[in-house]
């Protein structure tokens, strides 16, 4: 069978009609994706742009929101971050449930929960990700939340370079790390926008004088550093008790220190650059990792894929799997862990105490889901 | 059975549909590829994704930049004649010395692979100089073309850059210290033996050949001159200076390397028509590019469709002493849709398997291994252009020389993995 | 840099567009569009 047709300049005029379709089609569908999502702090949160502490990035897609709650009790102050990488979304929607449920009693609590904005608003080609995730409130309204990137989007900063050279401990990588946040730590004031954001961060927690900070991810259940702390040395001796207390409660987590040769991560670099005690941590996300099937929104909020089930009976997971790994798991350990961290803070660093309360436990958000915990956006303008 | 349905049955659906489409219906590959990827997202119940689709074709968006400028800089060192004077020049030189000839050649071949991390710039530069003396010599044009596609795969995974090699380090956040004799190891034994094997017995079956000396006169009508060479020279100092003082040197990228160096003919005083040579380089390089696109989709939709995790899980599941055998087969089969693609996917995977012998030789290893895709169709960037770089016209009379020095790279690269704790002990 | 890249994005887009007007092969024609789609929607920054 031959299907042979001849070419000419109006097949090739009609083409490119079709062409612009599709631009026209799928752009819209893509600048979607700049829309930023919606939060409702909790009382008590003061709206900041992190610009206000290097306006390197002001008036840049770099830029993003910092929110502020402070107990005017002095304390220390602690800093969690989500959204590093958009396509670790328990990381953002931990940040996000604090966000939207803490209330400080004792020193101050600082969340960026979309710390990576440029990432939000796009896909990675080939990865086949859903654009969003939708979570179910208590009074039955639904709220969506981007799935992004873990990369800046390329509309920022193309092109990548062939070798990405870390600064400034010079060390090379691939070049996409360009436009990965978590190698461009601690930054550089002139360099490219992930850099210049990574500046700010830093610059921040140097000014505001934070005690103890999070950057919260997630990693591929095949992944070694999963369900895992990752201490930089000063935070190691919290880390240890904390690690201790969450296997008490039947949360088993590793602690791995973080590596003195691999640069450009948080936990290395705002403890070097510093006098925090940074704190990543990582959770299991089947959406992310290369052994998943279909990928859609529903792999994304439950975890269940029967190829990591297969990998689980072969022993090649690092987290205990057995049909899925759902995003209010997920949630649920980073929220505890976090807040495990700040009722401790006291006993290593008595001057930094901070106490937050109206955060819901493990049990619960394990068994009413996360989206039991966010707040309705009727009730936005009650606030 | 309950294993393979449905993702089996996808994965047959769309390898089935692309052949249809590529021999049955006779369509270019890429418009083939694209038709599979469709049919697999109707099957497995994404409906007509388009915007996943196009999604797909910008994971390769940076790749046909690199191609499109690489091909128009091979265009112009061709329309100015450079080529041909440089072949007439080592053609004189050398003939005598066909075992350090064919080593050097070998060599010269794997250079801009080695300092780019890219077997098609390999192909369109070094491997399109040397063309031309093989052949003039007497290697057979396949396989020229064949030596030429193994040597800028061993270029590409040779240091000090392999991309290979950093994908599959980064997949597990090894930083990418500590590589370059594991890469030698893995590279430079088979760069001899394909030299000695595909290059060496023409050369040294010299024959005496009455129309030789005119068609060297007639090659080197253009008299090279430290002029001439500029583009060249061009070239050399951008790919380099980025690669060997990252530091200082600022970051261009290679497209505009490759268009910077190609501009510079502009002023070596031969005439050409850079008009149509680009047009035609852009002509040239239309369908590979094209391919790229189709295969983006595929990957897009297969990722999408679930197929991904049953191919990768399927290989991971094999019984230990079958793992190897997956290795060295389902690396360079997944690398038809581009050697990256299965360092990332396939690579890292095997190297989590593998832990605890010394990652950076079995990463070494398995890239090499991942570079061979380079050589499977649909997408086999270095067969089909060197291929095109002699001239022939089916890139599968090609690879099939490439078949021998391939199975013993496979095979190499599997030793290298099983003998990763005494290389390490050897090495370091 | 980003600016540099969409004027090589462009240069080959337009070579491309050459090509194709000059293509008699439909489907040839339609490899083209194929490479014409992503270029476009980079130069315009929209992905």
């Amino acid at each position: 069978m031959d299907i042979r047709l001849k070419g000419t300049n109006k097949t090739a005029l009609f083409l490119l009609a079709l062409a612009l379709t599709v631009m026209g089609w799928t752009g819209r569908s893509y600048r979607a994706m700049h829309e930023p999502d919606v939060v409702v702090p909790a009382p008590g949160y003061t709206e900041h742009r992190l610009s206000e502490w290097f306006d390197g990035i002001a008036g840049t897609p770099a830029d993003t929101a910092v929110y502020i709650q402070d107990s005017g009790i002095s304390g220390g102050t602690v800093f969690v971050m989500g959204g590093t990488h958009p396509n670790e979304p328990a990381a953002s929607m931990a940040a996000v449930l604090l966000l939207e449920r803490a209330r400080v009693a004792t020193g101050r609590l600082i969340v960026v929960p979309f710390a990576n904005m440029m990432a939000f608003s796009h896909n990675s080609p080939q990865e086949g990700h859903p654009r969003k995730m939708h979570f179910t409130l208590s009074d039955g309204s639904i709220r969506d939340f981007r799935y992004g990137s873990r990369a800046t989007n390329p509309i920022y900063q193309w092109p990548a370079p062939d070798i990405y050279i870390h600064h400034p401990s010079g060390q090379q990588l691939a070049g996409s790390e360009s436009s990965n946040l978590n190698r461009a730590h601690p930054g550089l004031p002139e360099g490219n926008l992930t850099r210049r954001l990574a500046y700010a961060l830093l610059e921040m927690i140097r000014k505001e004088k934070v005690d103890l900070a999070f950057d919260l991810h997630e990693a591929s259940p095949e992944y070694p550093v999963v369900n895992a702390i990752v201490a930089h040395e000063r935070s190691m001796e919290l880390a240890a008790m904390v690690t201790m207390e969450l296997e008490a409660q039947g949360i088993p987590m590793r602690l791995e220190p973080s590596p003195a040769n691999l640069r450009g991560l948080t936990h290395r670099e705002w403890g070097d650059n510093s006098d925090v005690m940074p704190i990543l941590m990582e959770t299991g996300n089947p959406s992310q990792g290369r052994f998943r099937g279909r990928t859609d929104e529903r792999l994304v909020l439950t975890g269940e894929d029967r190829f990591y089930a297969k990998a689980s009976e072969l022993g090649r997971l690092f987290i205990p799997y057995v049909k899925d790994q759902p995003i209010d798991l997920r949630v649920a350990r980073h929220v505890t862990a976090v807040m495990s961290f700040m009722e401790m803070l006291g006993f290593v660093k008595p001057e930094a105490e901070i106490v937050v309360d109206g955060v819901p436990g493990f049990e619960e958000i394990l068994g009413k889901g996360v989206g039991a915990f966010l707040t309705p956006l009727s009730h936005r303008s009650l606030q | 059975m309950d294993w393979f349905w449905p993702e089996g049955f996808h994965t047959l659906a769309m390898v089935g549909s692309f052949a249809f489409g590529a021999f049955a219906l006779k369509l270019p590959i890429a418009v083939a590829m694209g038709g599979a990827a469709v049919v697999g997202a109707l099957l497995g119940g994404a409906g007509f994704p388009l915007s996943h689709l196009v999604e797909g074709t910008f994971g390769y968006l940076d790749t046909i930049l690199i191609i499109a400028t690489a091909m128009i800089f091979m265009k112009t060192v061709e329309s100015i004649g450079l080529l041909e004077s440089v072949a007439a020049w080592m053609i004189r030189r050398f003939r005598k010395a066909p075992a350090l000839l064919s080593l050097g050649i070998m060599g010269l071949i794997m250079v801009p692979g080695m300092i780019t991390g890219s077997s098609t710039a390999a192909v369109l530069t070094t491997g399109a100089l040397v063309a031309p003396v093989l052949i003039r010599l007497g290697v057979p044009p396949v396989k020229t073309a064949a030596a030429i596609a193994m040597g800028a795969i061993y270029g590409m995974i040779a240091p000090p850059i392999s991309l290979p090699a950093m994908i599959i380090g980064g997949g597990i956040d090894m930083p990418y210290v500590g590589f370059g004799l594991p890469l030698l190891v893995c590279t430079v034994p088979l760069a001899i033996f394909t030299a000695l094997r595909l290059i060496y017995p023409d050369l040294r079956r010299r024959r005496e050949d009455p129309a030789l000396a005119t068609e060297l006169e007639r090659m080197a009508r253009v008299p090279l001159s430290l002029r001439l060479f500029a583009p060249i020279l061009a070239l050399t100092v951008l790919l380099a200076g980025e690669r060997l003082f990252p530091e200082i040197w600022p970051s261009l990228g290679m497209p505009l390397d490759f268009l910077i160096a190609s501009f510079v003919a502009l002023f070596v005083g031969v005439k050409w028509n850079p008009i149509e040579a680009v047009t035609s380089a852009v002509n040239d390089a239309l369908p590979v590019m094209g391919i790229l696109m189709g295969v983006g989709m595929f990957i897009q939709v297969m990722t999408l469709i679930g197929i991904r995790g049953f191919v990768v899980v399927s290989a991971l599941a094999l019984p230990a002493w079958l793992l190897y055998f997956g290795i060295a087969t389902s690396m360079p089969l997944f690398g038809a849709v581009s050697a990256f693609g299965s360092a990332s996917v396939l690579g890292v995977p095997f190297l989590l398997a593998l832990l605890g012998r010394n990652e950076i030789i079995v990463g070494s290893a398995l890239s090499l291994i991942a570079g061979l895709g380079d050589l499977m169709p649909p997408t086999a960037l270095a067969g089909i252009f060197a291929a095109q770089v002699v001239g022939e016209e089916n890139y599968f009379k090609v690879l099939r020389h490439c078949v021998v020095p391939g199975l013993l790279t496979a095979a190499w690269g599997i030793a290298v993995i099983l003998g990763a704790k005494t290389i390490a002990a050897m090495l370091y | 840099m980003t600016f540099i890249y969409r004027g090589i994005a462009l240069f080959v887009l337009a070579f491309v567009l050459r090509c194709m007007l000059r293509e008699k092969d439909f489907w040839k024609q339609v490899t083209a569009t194929m490479v014409i789609v992503p270029l476009a929607m980079r130069i315009l920054l929209i992905k």
